[in-house]
Order: C-alpha cells, then structure tokens, then sequence
C-alpha cells in the first residue's frame, strides 16, 4: 500500500487536524466533466455559427468551473476535524457511533463524511461553532476498533468538482464482547451460593459511605454532611449502605474451548450485574478486578473482556 | 436504533431532490423556455406546458411522478414526429424543439441528482440556441439572468441551507466573480472560421424584395425597423445625398412588375453554392485594377441586421474582402449565406468608378426589351423626346425635368392604376412614389433607346454624432433607375428627387408628411419622438449604445481582436500574450479567492480574543502566566492578588471580554463593549509596559 504509506507521511495522525493546501485533493466529478464537454460543444456551436454571445457564454462557464475550483477548496480548506473521548457502550455486532468535533474558519457546506467502506454522514454546514458528528463503523468486532482514515469529502458549491482529503484522527475505541443471555451459575468466590441474584447486593446500612443526597426534613441531624455545609454546598445527608452476602466472581477458564461465546457470556452477565446494582468482580486469564460497583467498574471489566486475548484489528481497507 | 435510521434517511435524501431545488427547477424552466417561444412548435409548447403543470402538481404534492415507460414512450414518439417534419420548419427549429421537448420530459421524470444535472446542461444549450435568434444587449442582459437562474438550481443542489436569497445571492456571487476571466477569454481565445456549414433557421424575410412593383416597396416605407449601420472609417462623412445603398438590380419588366433577369439569378446562385474561390479571383483582379488607378476611394464598415436574405449594402462600385461575400458582375455585394444574426462587414467603395463601361451585347439588349403593346401613351411621349432630344444625355436631362415641370407629386397612398401602369401613371394620376418614377424613367429610357434598368436599396441615413455611424432603417428603402451610356457606363439617375428635391437634401423625415407615413401602422413611431428633444436625446443614447454593443461584442471578430490586443500589448508575440494571460489568471484567481474568503484570518471576530491575550501575555512576562485551562474569572483573581496596581482594570477587561464571549449581546452593545475592551485592553498594556520600564529603572 504506498497510497497509504504516501498519504500517512502527507496527513500524519494527529488527535486534531486542519486541512490546508497539504492535505486537500480535488479533481472533476462526472458531472465536472460533462460541463467541459457542454463548453467544447457551444465552442464549436458558436464558431460555426459566427456567435459572440454563444462563444462568450461557454467561456462563462469555462471560467464558472474556474471559480468553482477556488470555492471548493475554499470550503474544505481551514476545516478542523479533531476527535474527543467516546463514552459510547458499543458491543460487538452493532455499529459503532463515534463522535467527530468540527468547526470551520470559513463556513463549510455540505461536508460529506465516512470511514472507508462504512456509512457517510452528511453536514450540511460547519461554522467555527464547533458541532459533533457521529460517524458510523457498521461492522465492528471484539477488541480494539482502529477505523482509520476518515474521508472528508464535498461538491460544494456546483458539484463540478469534488474535494476531498483522509485524515487520521487516531482514533480508536474499544468493543465489548457482544452480550449473549445465559443461565450460567455464577460463581461466589471462593464458596458458591446457591441464590446467585440476591449475592453482591447492598442494603442501606451504616457500614460503607455511599454518597450524599439531598436532605428531606426530618432526617437524623448525625447524618448531615456538616462539611460540605460549611463549604457552601447546602444541606445534604451521607448515606451508608452494606453489603449482603459475598461479591460475585465472574470467571473465566483460560483453557476454555469456545472462548468467544464465553466472553459473551460473560459480557451479558457483567451488564446484568451492573444494572442491579449488584457487586461483582473478575478473574479472567491471570488478571483479577477486584468485587466493585459502579460505571466505571463496569467500563474496567468490559474493557478486559474485549481485549482478552485479542489481536489489534485493523482496519480491512488499510 | 433510532440513530441508524436517522442515517438511512440521510442517505436517501442525498439521492431525492429537496423542495428548494424543485421550487428552483420550476423557476427555470420557464425562464429557459419563454424566451424561445418565436421557435416552438404548437404542439411541443403544449407539452411543455402539461409538463410545467404536472411538475407543478408534483411539487405542490397533488399528482404522482408519471411512469417512466410513458415519457420514454413520449420522448420517442416526439423525436419521431420532428423528424418527420424537419424538412418542413428547418433543421435548427427541429433541433431547437428537439431540446426543449427532452428538457421538459426529462424535467417532469427527474428523481435524482444526476437528473438535475442533465436537464441544468440542457437548460445551458437551450440558452445558447436562444443567443442564435436574440442577440440584442437587452435580451442578452435577460438571457444572462436566465443563465443565473440555471445556476442557482445547481447551487441549491448543493447546500441546504433552504433559503431563497442565500441560493441566489452565492449563485450570482459565482456568476459575477467568472466574468472577469469569462472577458479575458473573449480577448484572447482566437476566432475561427466556420468548421462546417451549419442549418440556418429560414426565418421570415424580411426587408428588400427581389421585385419590385407598384405596390411593394410602401410596407417597408411603413416600418422603422434598422436594416443597418454604416460607419465611415476615414472620418470623411458622405452628404446624405450620395448615400444611394445598391442591394438589388432588376433588369426585367413584364409590364406589372420588376424582377431580376435570369442570368443575374444564375449568378447569386452560384456564388452561393460555390466555395471555390472562382468569383474571389475576379474579385482579386478587379481590386488590382483599381488600385493601380489610384481612385479616389471610401472606407466603412456596415452592421446588417438579420434579415434571412443574401443581399448586401454598398455604395457605387462596392468591394470587400470578405470570404463569406462575393462581388456579382452588376457591383453588388452578395453574401454566401443568408444573414440570420448581425453581420459585419469591411467594404471600399470607388464612387468614381466607371461601372461596366463595355456591356456585352447580351446584356445591353436585356436592359432595352420592352413587354409587347403596353403603355402605348408612355411610348408615345418617349418618341417625342427622341425627336426633340436626338443626343442620350440631353434626353434623359429632358425627362429628368419633366418630373419638375409637371403637377407630379409624391404620395404613399397613389390611385389605383389599370393594366397600362406606366400610362395611367405617368399621363393621368401623376401622383406615386419611387417605384412609380423609377419605373416610369426606366421605361422610357428603354423606350428611346437607351439601356435602362431599376436597382433598389436604401437611400439616405441618420446619422448619430455622438456614436459616429449612420442608421439605415426600413423606410428608408428606395428605387431608382441606371442607364448606361457609352463611355461613362452604369450612371444612376433618381427621377424621384426631381419632384421633391427636400427628400433627398434633408433625408426622409424632413419629406414625410406623418399623416401619410409608417405612422400610421405604429402609434409610437420613430417620428413621435422626433417631436420631443429630449427624447430624441434618449433614443440616440441607447442606439448609440445599441450600435457599441454590436461592434464591440457582436462583430468581435479577429480583426477587432487583433487591434484590442495590438492596443493592450503592443505588438502580439506569443510571449506577451502568454504572460498577459497567466498575469491575468493569477490576479484574477486571487480576487476570487479573496472575496471567497479564503485568506480571511478571520480577525474581525478574533481581535477581542487578541485584545485580551496581549494582555495576558504581557503579565505572563511578568511572571504571571495564565494556566492552561485556567478560565478568565480565575485568572482576574490571581491578577488582583499579584498585581493590586491594575487590579481594577484589568477586573474591567475581564468583565468586557467574558460578555463579549460568553453573553447573547445586542448588536448595539456589542459594537459599545468591543470599542470599550479594545480601549481598555490598549490602556492597560501601556501601562503594564511602562511599570516594567519603571521596574527595570529602579533595578538598574
């Protein structure tokens, strides 16, 4: 591939980039070159029948195109593309949104963007407010997703000449095995139990601080956080909770046969255990997270399950 | 989900057309299409129409698009009928009809872009086909409007931005910032000659006839319409009584009208047909003579308005070297093709020039024959003359002079007149115009023995002072009678102006009476404004226009070329023109791109940032840098806390840039803030720049 290897000197990656002269390419369309054609017949059109104004017209729109060179680049040129930290969930199978900040010198109009081989979406007009698209992957697999170059593209303002550029935000962004429900019996490490969905799960209590809410009238005045008062924060209650029973363990055989499906298993199970709240920890291969709870906890073991024994796949068309 | 569905209407709408564009579409197919209406068949502009009307029902969301098997089915059966008739109404038209009968089926069909595409290009060589048939500056102006319109279709192809002004504004935008270049072209691109013969539209003939009778030449007497335009190059200007434009000689007489003999049709016809260069060599050779003779001689171009006729306009013995001209043997100029558009040509005319002083017998005995037993009186009083008058030129003086010192008199309605014209004329109604004298004059002249024959032209022109050139309309159109004689050949003789000299002396207008003119068929004639100067002024101004517009944009041909380039450069070498278009092209892709915007820095909504960081950087000199991140409402604090000096002000500058920033603001407010930032933002920089002078001062 010494296109890529040419382009990846010419554009290198960057987490944000402005398209200049050094980045932008811009050839005919189709249509670009009917309307030469167009020219070239009332050329002949008007020199065979001795017209001025014919001729004068084609050379208008020999020097329209002209213009059109200058306004297509124009619209591409001083484009900022950068890319930000995606929060997005994505699992295996679905497509894969991820967000593109842009904001433009000049005003840009319909900015045509894509990851090669995946959907484009269209921006009808970039200004230097910057705006978010969110480009599509549509195939995504387990592991670390690296779309690539994206193509920014634009026939603005006529459609006779396309503009084009591939820039490489660095971006790539993680995809979770893809749930699959099951009824596998979840592990209480080290002793099993036998009510696996009570496991892991909190009730109020006085052990462990949960956090601060806002407080009701009539609450005990011990549980006012007097601190956070003082600061300035209002008047807000700690709360405690404790746990009930022994956390849960998911786990994974580093020597099970279908390791795919297990993950996916595994992914669902995390999910579930997740939104009830409950809390759970992991030992997948020699890795172990310990029992937590919480958003990030959840991201942490997801994240290890879709790297687990994953090679980095690259994007096909690179 | 959701959002993958929102994608996959994206995708679609990239394909269909919005409503903007359709509302645009709608605009410009009527614009494209009126201005060709004089082309259009009957039954092509009715499909035209149902197919503006369904489109229209379509847009407003009444009908659905029609199938497609039933416009191709259409399309086909149309070509089919066109050329079925193309020998009927002329290759051009069917070709013209062709187009706009694919434009409108393809426009009512149209589901995507590419469709857009085609009928926009189409739309484009309607407008050029259109230049063929109207090439005024007023039509032309209309015709560039259109072109715009054609493209603001593309442009709301192109951007969504669904508003009517915005697609208008950046079309004209594009259309306007392309003339430049598009004149520049015009400039330099060379002209070339015709690469084939190409289908002219037979166009209504207008002007001159090829016979003349008593009845003919008084509709052009009615119209005011321009027949053309002379200029004199050596800026010696001829009176107007010399003026005598030959187009046409007419040599045979059948007793009811004029026409032109056999041998001179055979002629034009030839040197129409012909490209061979056989007349150009005669031509060559009788330039050659004339020039050895060292004549006095007469420069002048003539602009002939369209006219579908071959005839061309010229003085006395004519000559031009034009290609598309030929000279005929009676000294007329002849062009090769009809004149359907304005055509300019360069003629030098010898007015002392003998013409034809040899005439073959032929010839000589064609220019006396006279019908059998008609006009018995007329031929009576020629007689007379030659009794009394035995010498040519003392006769013809005599009956030159019978005009004036008979109760003749000139009149655009004359009596009716029997099968005898000539007698009944010239003995009983003595009243008529040119044709009547011309033909009368010519009649006895042959009758006594004299070659005779009638020619019709123009005669006259109004000539406009300020433009320099002389207009030559319809009604200008006159006969009159030349004789040969031995030793001086052709001599012109106009029995009209023996019955009222004024006519010849003070152009037409002084002769009209309006009660008898052209008036009558046009209320707001030429002559009603005669009435008023000011509008006299005014018609003068835009013909003079008219007339700059012709010679400089229609008759850019290469010679004009030549001298405009010869005029800019000096002298034309291939690297003075090269380095005049590069020059050009540079300066004019950087205008463009400059008014596109491409090297605005965008500093007018930037300098309140700059206002306010050549501050900040002026304190991060002073050890105070502001952190990365770190928000202006902080950094104020910090400032107040290092810097108690200017804590106030620069309390102030923060509060201007963070409005300015951050806050919805009036335009009126804005505009106060920016001034009272910008000032404040120069205070404190002094300032700051002069407490480190003073610091450096006391360190030293």
């Amino acid at each position: 591939m010494r296109f890529s290897r040419w382009l990846s000197r010419r554009i290198p990656a960057a987490y944000k980039v402005t398209l200049s002269h050094k980045s932008i390419f811009i050839l005919p369309t189709g249509f670009g070159f009917s309307w030469l054609l167009l020219i070239v017949l009332l050329f002949i059109f008007g020199t065979n029948y001795q017209n001025n104004l014919v001729m004068g017209l084609s050379f208008l729109l020999v020097s329209v195109f002209n213009t059109c060179i200058i306004y297509s680049y124009r619209n591409l040129a001083g484009l900022t593309l950068s890319s930000t930290v995606s929060q997005s969930n994505t699992f295996a199978g679905q497509p894969c949104y991820i967000p593109i900040l842009l904001s433009s010198v000049n005003n840009a109009f319909e900015i045509k963007l894509n990851f090669h081989g995946h959907g484009s979406e269209v921006v009808k007009k970039v200004t230097d407010d910057t705006s978010v698209s969110n480009l599509c992957v549509d195939r995504t697999q387990r592991g670390t997703l690296t779309p690539g170059r994206i193509k920014v593209e634009s026939r603005f303002p006529l459609g006779l000449c396309r503009v084009w550029s591939h820039v490489d935000l660095d971006i790539t962004q993680v995809i979770y095995p893809k749930p699959i429900k099951n009824q596998h019996q979840l592990s209480c490490h080290p002793q099993s139990s036998n009510n696996s969905s009570e496991l892991g799960k909190f009730v109020a209590g006085v052990d462990e601080f949960k956090g601060l809410k806002q407080y009701v009238r009539g609450e005990p005045l011990k549980q006012i956080a007097w601190k956070q008062w003082a600061q300035g924060r209002g008047m807000l209650t700690k709360e405690f909770q404790q746990p009930q029973g022994a956390p849960l363990w998911l786990m994974l055989e580093s020597d099970s046969r279908d390791l795919e499906l297990n993950l996916s298993y595994l992914s669902w199970q995390a999910q579930q255990l997740s939104q009830k709240q409950q809390i759970f920890g992991l030992s997948i291969g020699t890795t172990i997270i310990e029992p937590a709870l919480g958003e990030q906890h959840r991201v942490n073991v997801q994240t290890h399950l879709a790297l687990y024994k994953c090679q980095d796949q690259a994007n096909p068309n690179e | 989900m959701s959002k993958h569905k929102l994608k996959k209407n994206h995708s679609t709408s990239e394909f269909s057309l919005s409503r903007h564009t359709l509302m645009w579409l709608l605009i410009t197919n009527v614009a494209i299409i009126t201005p060709l209406y004089q082309q259009i068949t009957l039954w092509s502009l009715a499909i035209c129409i149902i197919c503006i009307i369904w489109r229209l029902g379509i847009y407003v969301g009444k009908v659905a698009r029609p199938p497609r098997w039933l416009v191709t089915s259409l399309g086909i059966a149309s070509a089919i009928t066109l050329t079925m008739v193309v020998n009927q109404i002329g290759a051009l038209i069917a070709l013209i009809n062709l187009l706009i009968l694919g434009y409108a089926l393809k426009y009512i069909e149209m589901r995507n872009r590419r469709d857009v595409h085609i009928v926009v290009l189409v739309g484009y060589f309607l407008i050029a086909l259109t230049f063929i048939q109207q090439q005024a500056l007023w039509s032309t102006l209309h015709l560039m409007l259109v072109t715009l319109i054609n493209t603001c279709v593309l442009v709301s192809l192109y951007n969504d931005e669904d508003r009517f002004q915005f697609t208008a504004k950046l079309a004209s935008k594009i259309i306007l910032q392309s003339f430049p270049l598009a004149i520049l072209l015009f400039l330099v691109i060379p002209r070339l000659p015709p690469l084939w013969m190409v289908p002219t539209q037979g166009g209504a003939k207008t002007g001159l006839s090829n016979t003349v009778s008593f009845a003919n030449i008084t509709e052009l007497t009615r119209s005011a319409e321009l027949a053309f335009r002379a200029t004199f190059t050596d800026g010696h200007l001829p009176e107007n009584r010399d003026l005598y434009w030959r187009a046409i000689v007419m040599e045979d007489y059948d007793g009811q009208q004029w026409s032109q003999s056999r041998s001179i049709l055979a002629s034009e016809r030839s040197a129409s047909l012909s490209q061979s260069s056989a007349q150009n060599l005669r031509l060559v050779d009788f330039k050659a003579g004339l020039a050895s003779i060292k004549q006095p001689s007469l420069s002048y171009s003539i602009i002939a308005e369209p006219s579908s006729q071959q005839w061309l306009f010229g003085l006395d013995v004519a000559t031009s070297v034009d290609r598309g001209i030929v000279m005929l043997a009676d000294h007329r100029l002849y062009a090769r093709q009809a004149i359907e558009q304005q055509k300019m040509y360069k003629l030098v005319s010898y007015p002392a020039q003998k013409m034809e002083p040899v005439l073959p017998a032929a010839i000589h005995a064609i220019n006396l024959v006279l019908p059998k037993d008609s006009n018995p009186k007329t031929i009576a009083l020629a007689d007379q003359f030659k009794q009394k008058y035995p010498q040519d030129q003392e006769r013809l003086d005599a009956m030159m002079r019978y005009f004036t010192e008979q109760p003749y008199y000139y009149t655009l309605r004359p009596p009716a007149v029997g099968r005898e014209q000539i007698d009944d004329f010239l003995l009983n109604n003595k009243a008529g115009f040119c044709v009547h004298y011309a033909s009368a004059f010519a009649f006895m002249a042959r009758a006594t023995g004299i070659p005779a024959r009638i020619v019709s032209g123009y005669q006259g022109g109004e000539y406009n002072a300020a433009a320099g050139y002389y207009s030559i309309y319809q009604y200008m159109a006159h006969a009159w009678v030349e004789v040969w004689l031995p030793n001086k050949g052709w001599t012109r003789y106009d029995p009209t102006t023996m019955i009222a000299p004024d006519r010849i002396e003070q152009g037409f207008d002084a002769f009209f009476d309006p009660s008898e003119s052209y008036l009558l068929d046009s209320p707001f004639g030429y002559l009603g404004h005669r009435t008023g100067e000011l509008f006299n002024q005014l018609r003068l101004k835009f013909a003079g226009i008219d007339y700059l517009w012709s010679v400089w944009v229609l008759g850019f041909d290469s010679d004009k070329q030549q001298d405009v380039l010869q005029d800019m450069l000096g002298e034309v070498t291939q690297t003075r023109l090269a380095l005049l278009i590069l020059i050009s092209l540079t300066v004019i892709g950087l205008a463009i791109a400059y008014s596109a915007g491409l090297f605005k820095l965008s500093r007018a909504k930037d300098k309140h940032v700059h206002a306010y960081l050549s501050v900040c950087h002026l304190l991060a000199k002073r050890a105070l840098p502001r952190l990365p991140h770190e928000g202006p409402e902080h950094y104020n604090q910090r400032v107040a806390l290092s810097f108690p000096t200017i804590a106030l002000s620069f309390d102030k500058l923060t509060r201007y840039y963070v409005a300015i920033q951050y806050q919805p603001l009036s335009k009126a407010a804005l505009k106060r803030i920016s001034r009272l930032l910008i000032n404040q933002s120069r205070w404190l920089r002094i300032n700051i720049i002069k407490q480190r002078l003073a610091l450096n001062k006391t360190n030293t």
